[in-house]
């Protein structure tokens, strides 16, 4: 059964659609983690699950049980929120015991939960200091500890990481992996940050436009995104969708013409693709490399260099005007306004319809 | 910026300027110590007497002794504590409720509240002291407070305080269960007192200073407050209680403001900075 299931749920702020008939399930002890742009709906999303926002129609059921018309607090969500909303005047151990207090939970019940959480979080000597005594780190501990104590069937973790410098960051994201492990719930995590995204969770819900585009797992969506717009919002740097027509041809497997000329031969399947017609060819990084003139697909010339120390990244100019990025060794020799060639790795491109929907490289063959 | 750093710049002129301004505030308040402890009829002759000694407390002792002046004290207490509380109560739960709570005509009832900052005391006083008279509230402490509770200010101040606190910490509360009431009372209050200690300084300090409602309502000497109380003894054309004791009078109504005011100085001046909300 799922742990948590939304069906059909729409919201607006007036004339304003936020969100359009959303529908998804997250089983038990699963970690999604909401990836989308400002504004498209992650938040409120994660608002109506938590109750702070009532959606127009649809319905949210938690183990079960149907939550959607239930206060808040009596729904078993806990949320971490993005500034941590810790209670300024409680001290850290008053603001895990509130929530708890209100529950009418037994008072030697909630040391034992307090004291347990403290240890795991590595908090205990914190316990009567208040927020404003202590680190963003700390405060992020004591706000995941208030909701660990509430012991909920479901975490919402909203940009839990995005207040935190690098180094806290990376640490915190290793910190939470481990957290999961301990809790017996379900985590929604919402995220702009697909770094973050695709280390921590066990699927991603790619949300854009008020519509959820993709939901798979991290590897799922980086290597076969569902359309255009998860293809370019998920992979760092973006990658690169280059307009080209489909060729005339019987082979199984769809060959393309870039506007410039260059022919590719792609291992996406041909079926349904009607000759002639637009389509973007997808190109991560890695899948178009610096290569002799000989070898070369195409000719460009070098207008950035983002070197990474294990790898660089090339960004290239068509004779189109198109923009092109390469993956390059680390110690690579190029320099900006250098003429290169460019091999494209037709095996791994992506074909792209007029409309967005995305076409992958047979996997099978 | 340094704690110390605006004492050291300070040039000679500047300082200067600061000490005359400090002496003419100073002096009216040394005089009229100086004057309160002369006997009545040493300072008869010349108030000058008031210069060198001898002096006395005989004038504090007779306030001490004067069951009016004690009954004006406690009058003024129970009207500006009993008014203070009142706006704190009022402008806290109406502040709340403007700056959280959905209700039907919200924005024009805030709007409707901020008009009462653009009516003077002046324009409503007769009408008011009609009303009062009809409803037989004159000479009475409840006569004496309500007026104080109508004031605009202390809502409009705590609406804003109010407004200033992040929305995550009741949406905080609201997913630890607590209900309007324990956020209000739990959390958002705790939050606003600083600003009650600044709104309850100054609501206090102006109903202790208000002399013209108190002289309208209170007609028995019983209910008169402390202001409408010494003035009434000024009005003793031929001074037969005496300057010595008069003064001793002023001395002795001002005390409570200054207790108020060592007290509670952190708050004054950070309301006078315009520095109240965060």
């Amino acid at each position: 059964m799922a742990s948590l299931a939304l069906k059909d749920v729409h919201k607006s702020y007036g004339d304003t659609l936020v969100l359009d008939r959303v529908s998804l399930e997250v089983a038990a002890r699963e970690l999604i983690a909401f990836l989308g742009p400002s504004g498209s709906g992650k938040s409120t999303l994660l608002r109506i699950i938590a109750g702070l926002e009532t959606a127009d129609g649809g319905e949210v059921w938690l183990e079960g049980r149907r939550i959607d018309a239930l206060p808040p607090g009596d729904r078993g969500v806990a949320m971490v929120f993005q500034h941590y909303a810790l209670y300024p005047h409680m001290t850290v151990r008053e603001n895990m015991a509130f929530g708890l207090r209100n529950a009418g939970v037994p008072k030697p019940e909630i040391d034992a939960r307090i004291a347990q959480a403290a240890h795991v979080l590595e908090i205990e000597a914190q316990l009567e200091k208040k927020p404003g005594q202590m680190s963003g780190g700390q405060r992020q501990r004591v706000a995941i500890g208030r909701a660990i104590v509430k012991q909920p069937k479901l975490f919402l973790l909203d940009e839990p990481l995005s207040n935190l410098d690098a180094a806290l960051r990376t640490r915190t994201r290793v910190e939470l992996a481990q957290l999961r492990q301990r809790v017996d719930a379900a985590l929604i995590m919402v995220t702009h940050d697909q770094a973050e995204a695709m280390t921590l969770a066990d699927r991603m819900v790619v949300l854009n436009e008020r519509r959820i585009q993709q939901v798979g797992t991290p590897m799922d969506i980086y290597a076969r995104p569902a359309n255009a717009f998860v293809a370019r919002f998920v992979g760092s740097p973006a990658m690169t969708l280059a307009p080209a027509t489909v060729m005339p041809g019987n082979d199984r497997f769809a060959r393309v013409r870039l506007a410039g000329g260059a022919e590719v031969m792609t291992r996406v399947p041909r079926n349904g693709l009607v000759d002639g017609a637009p389509v973007s060819l997808g190109l991560r990084p890695e899948h178009v490399s610096l290569a002799p003139a000989e070898a070369a697909t195409l000719q460009a010339e070098v207008i950035l260099v983002e070197r990474l120390g294990d790898r660089t990244f090339v960004y290239a100019c068509l004779a189109d005007g198109l923009e092109m990025i390469a993956q390059d060794i680390g110690s690579s020799a190029v320099r900006v306004g250098d003429r290169v060639g460019l091999r494209i790795d037709g095996d791994a491109a992506h074909l792209f319809e007029a409309d967005g929907t995305g076409r992958h490289a047979d996997a099978a063959t | 910026m340094s704690a110390t750093s605006p004492r050291a710049g300070l040039s000679g002129p500047v300082l200067a300027l600061l000490l005359v301004g400090a002496a003419v505030m100073l002096t009216p308040m040394v005089w009229t110590l100086l004057l309160s402890v002369k006997s009545n009829a040493a300072l008869l002759g010349d108030s000058g007497a008031a210069l060198s000694p001898p002096y006395t407390l005989d004038n504090y002792r007779a306030i001490l002794a004067d069951r009016l002046t004690s009954r004006w004290l406690l009058n003024s207490l129970i009207v500006s504590l009993g008014t203070t509380a009142g706006v704190l109560v009022l402008s806290s739960l109406a502040g709340f409720a403007f700056a959280r709570l959905e209700f039907p005509f919200r924005r024009s009832l805030f709007l409707f509240v901020l008009l009462g900052l653009a009516i003077p005391e002046q324009a409503v006083i007769l009408p008011r002291h009609q009303l009062f008279a009809t409803l037989g509230l004159h000479n009475s402490y409840p006569g004496l407070i309500l007026p104080g509770l109508t004031g605009s200010f202390g809502v409009f101040f705590m609406t804003q305080y109010f407004r200033a606190i992040p929305r995550d910490l009741d949406e905080a509360a609201l997913l630890d269960g607590a209900s309007r009431l324990r956020l209000f009372w739990s959390v958002l209050l705790p939050l606003t007192i600083p600003a009650q200690a600044t709104l309850g300084v100054f609501t206090f300090l102006a109903s202790w200073n208000d002399y013209w409602w108190p002289l309208i309502s209170a007609t028995t000497s019983d209910y008169y407050t402390l202001t409408v109380g010494l003035a009434s003894a000024q009005m003793n054309y031929a001074q037969t209680s005496g300057l010595g004791f008069l003064m001793a009078q002023a001395v002795f109504a001002s005390v409570p403001i200054l207790i108020v005011y060592i007290v509670f100085q952190k708050q004054i001046v950070r309301a006078m900075a315009g520095t109240a909300v965060r």
